[in-house]
């Protein structure tokens, strides 16, 4: 089950508890006598509320050895989102760390899941070696990582324990295990590249996972004694978390770090030179990954790279091409290839490519033909076969290396009652890249329905998607066939003012 | 008297960033700004960057103490220890 013969130690940030790796089997072997005695089966599914913590990671070893697949949440997430994630994939439990909110506790006890406050849970009296043999089968489901549709149909990347692998034997073999020996996780672990890359590739290979709170500000602010003080040898990143980390911390003195990556989104050459200045290397590598591709894909482990807008690098266990066509439903052509410095779309060919999107053949044929996978990003190749980003045509929409895909957003809006027309888009936002945005339509100009809107929102977004600019129009511009694209109606919003949501807010 | 001032231009600045749905008004000096909700974590960085351009205050030199931006009263009195009031 582990990459290698055992995972490595995991300290935690903000209290600076520490599991070894012994203890860490050895709680991994109660946890699964735990889950063995509460039912759980092979094929099982179990919701995971809590994340950057020793447990969560003790947990996600247990539901692999008994055979079940681990779904991490985002605690932030609605009672409405987290049940209609809970209806997609039909999890056995769901297990917290905290007293359950009682509309997420109602909505899934319905659903027939257990909520099971994992705090409850002495396994001091379970045993300390695997009561079973490990129920892990390579191509069994592993990993379901729901990258939108938290309020319509959700679209959840599944990876099996083969894809998953197959991820981490490429990052080995691209980049070593060494720099890695101490790894630091300020990301997110119920997102691909907090977990799959930058905490599991390095502990399940026996690393040291140093794991803070997703974008701590505390430890960006202290980012550089943090370094010293844990004598962290590797962090990953997204860009957003450098403004507050180069503007308040002080670097890092004790020479210990030796590779930073920054990915998730678009990396200026820059904030680059900023980065490698401040953290004393060079290799700070811009990391290319899709959840879909089990994370990073391709990155700038080249020697002598210069930090330029745009450049991704070369493949880490991916064959990338740059094709003219964006079309999965035709067969992969070659003859479509374009020519060195020729933009076109990105395709990737890995074995850590995932199985599918769960329960949605026809969206998953939509991205894969023949077992390439179409990223929707596009970029081109120079002559030396470098891969540079120039843009995406995926519909998302990137705050601070967060996607919130704007098809959520509408969705809520829409089963508003007086709602007309809404249309969710990105601003430029000088913190987080971008911010999210809505036009909306409304059946009256009163502030009242505003507010009544904005409960709305609030009751079934998580705080992060619920837009921060509104625009209130009459009408939704429309193309010469009828449709409403999300560009044109964020240009036609740069000629308006936006609601004032404090002052409207405020008048209730 | 210089300390109301300063704090009425603190949270006239805190009001430009600020979330639409927390009212400020309600907010208690001692208040945590992010955990009370009122602004996004990395809103901080606007904070220390209006520090800098009104009270000159060089946080590269020695870094940032994250208690002192925790709040406005926790703030003021970074912004009178900096100018040695």
């Amino acid at each position: 089950m582990f990459f290698d013969s055992q995972p490595g130690a995991i300290t935690e940030l903000l209290t600076g508890r520490s599991l070894a790796s012994r203890e860490i089997i050895s709680r991994t072997a109660g946890r699964t006598a735990r889950f063995q005695t509460a039912g759980l089966c092979r094929g099982d599914r179990v919701f995971v509320q809590y994340g950057n913590k020793p447990e969560f990671f003790v947990d996600l070893l247990a539901v692999w050895y008994s055979g079940a697949s681990l779904v991490p949440i985002d605690s932030r997430l609605t009672a409405y989102e987290v049940e209609n994630l809970a209806r997609a994939v039909a999890p056995r439990f769901m297990l917290t760390d905290s007293p359950a909110d009682a509309a997420i506790l109602s909505g899934l006890t319905a659903l027939g899941v257990q909520v099971i406050d994992t705090r409850d849970w002495d396994d001091r009296h379970f045993p300390s070696a695997f009561p079973m043999r490990c129920q892990t089968y390579l191509d069994d489901e592993a990993l379901i990582l729901f990258t939108s549709g938290s309020t319509g149909i959700p679209k959840g990347v599944v990876h099996t324990h083969r894809s998953l692998r197959a991820r981490w034997f490429s990052l080995r073999e691209a980049l070593g295990i060494e720099a890695h020996h101490r790894t630091l996780c300020l990301l997110p672990t119920h997102f691909g590249h907090g977990l799959i890359c930058n905490s599991l590739f390095p502990w399940l290979a026996g690393q040291h996972l140093v794991i803070a709170p997703p974008f701590s500000t505390t430890a960006l602010m202290q980012l550089g004694a943090v370094i010293d003080e844990h004598k962290i040898t590797f962090l990953s990143s997204v860009p957003s978390m450098w403004g507050l980390a180069l503007k308040a911390s002080k670097p890092p003195l004790g020479k210990t770090l030796r590779r930073v990556h920054c990915g998730s989104a678009p990396l200026s050459a820059h904030l680059w030179r900023q980065i490698q200045q401040w953290s004393g290397t060079n290799e700070v590598f811009n990391a290319y990954g899709i959840t879909e591709t089990g994370s990073w894909v391709a990155g700038t482990s080249v020697a002598g790279f210069v930090p330029e807008d745009g450049l991704v690098g070369v493949p880490w266990g991916a064959v990338i091409k740059i094709l003219k066509s964006a079309d999965a439903g035709a067969p992969f052509d070659v003859d479509l290839q374009c020519r060195a410095e020729e933009p076109g779309y990105i395709w990737l060919n890995t074995p850590a490519l995932m199985r599918g999107y769960h329960a949605q053949p026809e969206l998953t044929d939509q991205v894969i033909s023949g077992g390439w996978f179409f990223t929707g990003d596009i970029g081109v190749a120079d002559q030396r076969g470098w891969l540079y980003l120039k843009g995406r045509e995926r519909e998302e929409i990137n705050k601070g290396g967060m996607k919130i895909y704007p098809a959520d957003i509408d969705a809520v809006a829409e089963r508003f009652d007086r709602t007309r027309e809404v249309c969710a888009f990105a601003l430029e936002d000088p913190l987080y890249g971008q911010s999210l945005a809505m036009a909306i339509v409304l059946q009256d100009d009163a502030d009242a329905t505003v507010r009544e809107l904005h409960a709305w929102m609030k009751v079934h977004l998580a705080d992060y998607k619920v837009p921060l600019h509104w625009y209130r129009v009459e009408s939704l511009p429309r193309n010469s066939r009828g449709k409403v694209s999300r560009k044109d109606v964020a240009a036609f919003c740069a000629q308006r003012l936006p609601l004032d949501l404090q002052t409207i807010l405020k008048a209730k | 008297m210089e300390r109301e001032k300063t704090k009425s231009e603190l949270i006239n600045f805190v009001r430009t960033i600020q979330r639409p749905d927390c009212p400020l008004d309600d907010i208690d000096g001692d208040l945590s700004l992010v955990k009370s909700g009122l602004i996004d974590s990395l809103a901080l960085l606007q904070i220390i960057s209006y520090l800098e351009q009104t009270y000159g205050i060089d946080f590269r030199e020695k870094g940032v103490d994250p208690a002192d931006l925790a709040s406005v009263n926790a703030i003021l009195e970074l912004i009178e220890r900096e100018s040695g009031a």
